[in-house]
C-alpha cells in the first residue's frame, strides 16, 4: 500500500474544480495554479514505487484454484509511471505558466480543462483496470474538446463537434469491447484478465474474444489518432492554441501508451495483434509523413508529423521484444518532449506574426533568432539527428526491427525519418531563411519570454536524454521484462 | 446463454447498428446525437446481459439471508456498477455535443451537417 | 414474455424516433426508448441501474435535446 499514489490523480483533480469555482478572485487564481502546477512533476519524483489498493482491498487467493484475485482498483506506480507522469506534469507546469504569463486575466474554466486532461492521463496510465481506464479516457476526450474549443482561432467549435461525434462512436466501441472481455473473464481487472487468458481459461481463438480485440483496437486508433483518424487529430492540434497543442498531442501520446499496454497484456498471445498494430503503425508513417510534405499551414504540419511520429511508437510495441518495446516507449517520451517544443516554438512564430501560412512567411531568423535556433535543435531531433534524444530512440527501434529479422521495417523506419527531416528542413527553409516576403509585415512584436524559458527547459531535456539515454531505458527495459 | 439474454442481446445489436446508421449516414445534428444515444443504450444494455441469472435474484442482501444461498442466487452485480458510471458519462457527452449544436446553429442558421461540419480546409481557400 | 414486447418496442420507437420530420416529436419518442430499457433493466435484476436509466435517459435526455430544438429549429429539413 502505498498512499502517496492517489494523490498524483487527486491533485489536478481537486485543483481544477477549486479554480473553476473561485475563478472571480482572479489573482489568488493565478498563484494557486502556478503552486499547483510546480507540485505536480514533484509528486511522482519524491515518491516511492508500489502498488495501491483502493478502499484497502488487498488481492485475495482463491484456495481451490490457487488463482489470485483483484477486487479493487489497483494504481500501480512503477519507474515507467514514474517517467511519463513527471514528463506530463512539467509540461502542463509550463503550459500553465505560458497561460498564466500571457493574459491579465485569465479564465477558471479553461485552467480546468488543462488541470482535468492532465488528472485523466495520470489515471489512464496508473490504473491496472480496464473499464476505470475507460472513464478516464470519456473524460480525457471532453477535456480534448473543451481545449480545442476553448480557443480562438476560427472553425474551431466545428473540429471539436466533429471530434466528439467521432469519439461517440468509438467510445462505446470500446465499451463493447470491454464487455466482451467482461463476459468471458468475469473480471475488468488487467492482471485478472491476462492471468486468466494465459492459464487457457478463455479459449484464445473465440470469435467473442476476437471480436473484443477488434472493438477495443478501434477504441484505441481512435485515441491516439491513427489511420483512419489521422485528419481529425491533426485538425484538432491545428485548431487548439500553440500551448494547449502542446499538451493535447502528449495526451495523445500517453493514452495511446496506456491502452496499448494493457491491450498488450491481454492479446499478447494472439499472432494477429502484433500484425495488426505494426500494419496501422505503417499506414501512420507514411500518411503522416506524406501529408505532413503537402501542407502549407505550418501547426497542420507539425500535427501530421506528430501522427507519423506515433507510427514509431507504435512499430516498437508491435515487434514485440524487450528491447522493442522499450524502445517505443523511449520513442513516447521523446516525441512528448520534441512535439511540445515544436508546437510551443511555432505557437511563437504565430505570436509575433499572426500568420499561419509558410508561402507568406519568410526571413525570420534574423527577427527571432533564439526561437529559430531551438526550433531548428527540435525538428532535427524529431527527425532523428545524432547526438539528440530522437536519434537514440530511433536507433534503438531499427536495431530492434533487424534483431527481429524484418530488415524491411528498419529500412522503412529510416526513409520516413528522412523524409520528416526533408519536410521539416523545406518548412524552415521557407519560413527563417528565404528572403523576407515584401508584403509581410512584422510590427517588432516580442516573443513572451515564458514561451523562451519552457523551450529552453524542454531542449535541455532532449539533449540530456539524448546524451545519456541509459537512465531512462535501463528502468523501462526492467518494468517491460515485468509485463512480457 | 438464458432466452432472456438471446433476446436482449439482439436488440442491443439492434440499437447499435440502428444507432451507427443515423451517426452515420443521416445528415440532421439532432437526429445524430439521438442515433449516439441509441448506441450507448445498446451497449449498456449488452454489459447489464452480462451479468443475469437466469431466476436469480436482485443482488442485494437483505438481513437474514443465508450469505452461500445468496452467492449462488444472486445475479452478477460488478456489470451494473459499470453501466451505472457509462449512462452518466453518455449524459454529459450528450450535453457538451449539444451545447455545441446551439453555438454553431447561430453561426450557420442550419442544422444540415453538410453545411456545418463541411471540410473547413478547403472552405478557407474558398474565401479566399 | 414482457421482454419481448419491449424489445419490440425499444427497437420500433428508436426507429420511429429518427424517421420523424418533427424533432420534438422525435426527442419524446427518443425518451420512450430510454424509459422501456430502463424497465427492461428490472427485468434483467438490476432495480439500481433502471432507476438511474429511467431519469437520465427517460427524462433528463429529451429535455436536453427538446431544449436544444427549441434554441434552433424545430423541423428537420
Amino acid at each position: 500500500m502505498n498512499e502517496i499514489i492517489p494523490i498524483m490523480v487527486i491533485v489536478p483533480l481537486m485543483a481544477a474544480l477549486l479554480i473553476s469555482a473561485f475563478s472571480k478572485f482572479n489573482k489568488v487564481t493565478k498563484i494557486f495554479a502556478f503552486v499547483v502546477a510546480l507540485c505536480l512533476p514533484l509528486i511522482p519524483i519524491l515518491s516511492n514505487y508500489g502498488l495501491h489498493y483502493f478502499g484497502g482491498y488487498q488481492p485475495m487467493l482463491d484456495n481451490v484454484t490457487g488463482v489470485m484475485y483483484h477486487p479493487a482498483i489497483t494504481y500501480s506506480f512503477t519507474f515507467l509511471q514514474q517517467i511519463f507522469i513527471a514528463a506530463i506534469g512539467l509540461l502542463t507546469f509550463l503550459v500553465i505558466f505560458i497561460y498564466l504569463t500571457k493574459y491579465k486575466k485569465v479564465s477558471g474554466p479553461y485552467l480546468f480543462l488543462l488541470f482535468l486532461g492532465t488528472a485523466a492521463v495520470t489515471a489512464m496510465i496508473l490504473t491496472d483496470d480496464i473499464f476505470h481506464m475507460f472513464v478516464f479516457f470519456e473524460i480525457l476526450a471532453l477535456a480534448q474538446v473543451g481545449i480545442v474549443a476553448a480557443s480562438s482561432i476560427d472553425y474551431s467549435y466545428e473540429m471539436a463537434l466533429k471530434y466528439m461525434i467521432l469519439g461517440s462512436i468509438g467510445s462505446p466501441m470500446m465499451l463493447l469491447g470491454i464487455g466482451f472481455l467482461l463476459a468471458l473473464t468475469g473480471s475488468v481487472n488487467v492482471s485478472d484478465i491476462a492471468a486468466a487468458v494465459h492459464a487457457g481459461l478463455v479459449n484464445a481463438t473465440s470469435p467473442v474474444f476476437l471480436l473484443s480485440l477488434a472493438l477495443i483496437f478501434f477504441g484505441w486508433l481512435y485515441a491516439s489518432g491513427l489511420p483512419p483518424f489521422h485528419t481529425i487529430k491533426s485538425g484538432i492540434y491545428s485548431k487548439a492554441e500553440p500551448h494547449g497543442a502542446a499538451l493535447l498531442q502528449s495526451f495523445t501520446v500517453i493514452s495511446m501508451i496506456s491502452i496499448v499496454l494493457i491491450m498488450f497484456r491481454i492479446y499478447a498471445s494472439l499472432p494477429i495483434f502484433e500484425v495488426l498494430i505494426v500494419f496501422f503503425s505503417i499506414l501512420a508513417m507514411i500518411l503522416g509523413v506524406s501529408l505532413a510534405l503537402t501542407q502549407t499551414d505550418f501547426r497542420r504540419m507539425i500535427g501530421f508529423l506528430a501522427v507519423g511520429e506515433l507510427g514509431f511508437i507504435g512499430l516498437g510495441i508491435g515487434l514485440g521484444t524487450n528491447f522493442s518495446i522499450t524502445a517505443g516507449l523511449f520513442q513516447a517520451l521523446n516525441e512528448i518532449i520534441i512535439t511540445a517544443l515544436l508546437f510551443i516554438g511555432f505557437g511563437a512564430i504565430v505570436n509575433a506574426t499572426n500568420e499561419v501560412d509558410t508561402r507568406k512567411l519568410g526571413g525570420l531568423l534574423a527577427y527571432h533568432p533564439k526561437v529559430s535556433i531551438m526550433l531548428l535543435i527540435g525538428g532535427l531531433a524529431m527527425a532523428g539527428v545524432p547526438p539528440l534524444s530522437g536519434f537514440q530512440s530511433k536507433l534503438m527501434l531499427v536495431q530492434a526491427s533487424l534483431s527481429c529479422g524484418y530488415p524491411e521495417l528498419s529500412i522503412l523506419a529510416i526513409m520516413v525519418s528522412i523524409a520528416t527531416f526533408v519536410v521539416f528542413v523545406k518548412t524552415y527553409y521557407t519560413m527563417f531563411l528565404k528572403p523576407k516576403p515584401n508584403d509581410l509585415d512584422l510590427e517588432n512584436k516580442e516573443v513572451p519570454k515564458a514561451m523562451i524559458f519552457a523551450m529552453g527547459v524542454l531542449l535541455v531535456i532532449v539533449i540530456l536524454l539524448g546524451v545519456f539515454p541509459d537512465v531512462v531505458t535501463s528502468g523501462i527495459s526492467n518494468f517491460v521484462g515485468g509485463i512480457l | 446463454m438464458a432466452e432472456v439474454q438471446l433476446v436482449i442481446l439482439f436488440t442491443s445489436v439492434a440499437l447499435v447498428v440502428i444507432g451507427l446508421y443515423s451517426a452515420i449516414f443521416l445528415d440532421n445534428i439532432i437526429k445524430k446525437i439521438i442515433g449516439i444515444s441509441f448506441i450507448e443504450e445498446g451497449v449498456n444494455l449488452f454489459i447489464v446481459a452480462i451479468g443475469y441469472k437466469a431466476g436469480g435474484i436482485v443482488p442485494i442482501l437483505m438481513p437474514g439471508m443465508d450469505t452461500t444461498w445468496f452467492a449462488s442466487n444472486a445475479a452478477y452485480p460488478l456489470p451494473f456498477g459499470l453501466v451505472l458510471t457509462s449512462i452518466v458519462i453518455g449524459a454529459s457527452t450528450l450535453a457538451v455535443m449539444l451545447a455545441l449544436v446551439m453555438v454553431l446553429y447561430r453561426r450557420y442558421g442550419t442544422l444540415s451537417t453538410k453545411v456545418m461540419l463541411a471540410d473547413t480546409s478547403k472552405r478557407e481557400e474558398y474565401n479566399e | 414474455m414482457l421482454e419481448f414486447v419491449l424489445s419490440i418496442v425499444i427497437i420500433v420507437s428508436a426507429i420511429l424516433a429518427l424517421i420523424q420530420k418533427d424533432l420534438l416529436k422525435a426527442a419524446i419518442i427518443a425518451g420512450f426508448s430510454g424509459a422501456s430499457v430502463a424497465v427492461l433493466f428490472q427485468v434483467l435484476l438490476a432495480p439500481d441501474v433502471a432507476l438511474t436509466q429511467a431519469i437520465v435517459e427517460g427524462a433528463i435526455i429529451p429535455i436536453f435535446i427538446a431544449l436544444a430544438v427549441k434554441k434552433t429549429q424545430r423541423s428537420d429539413d
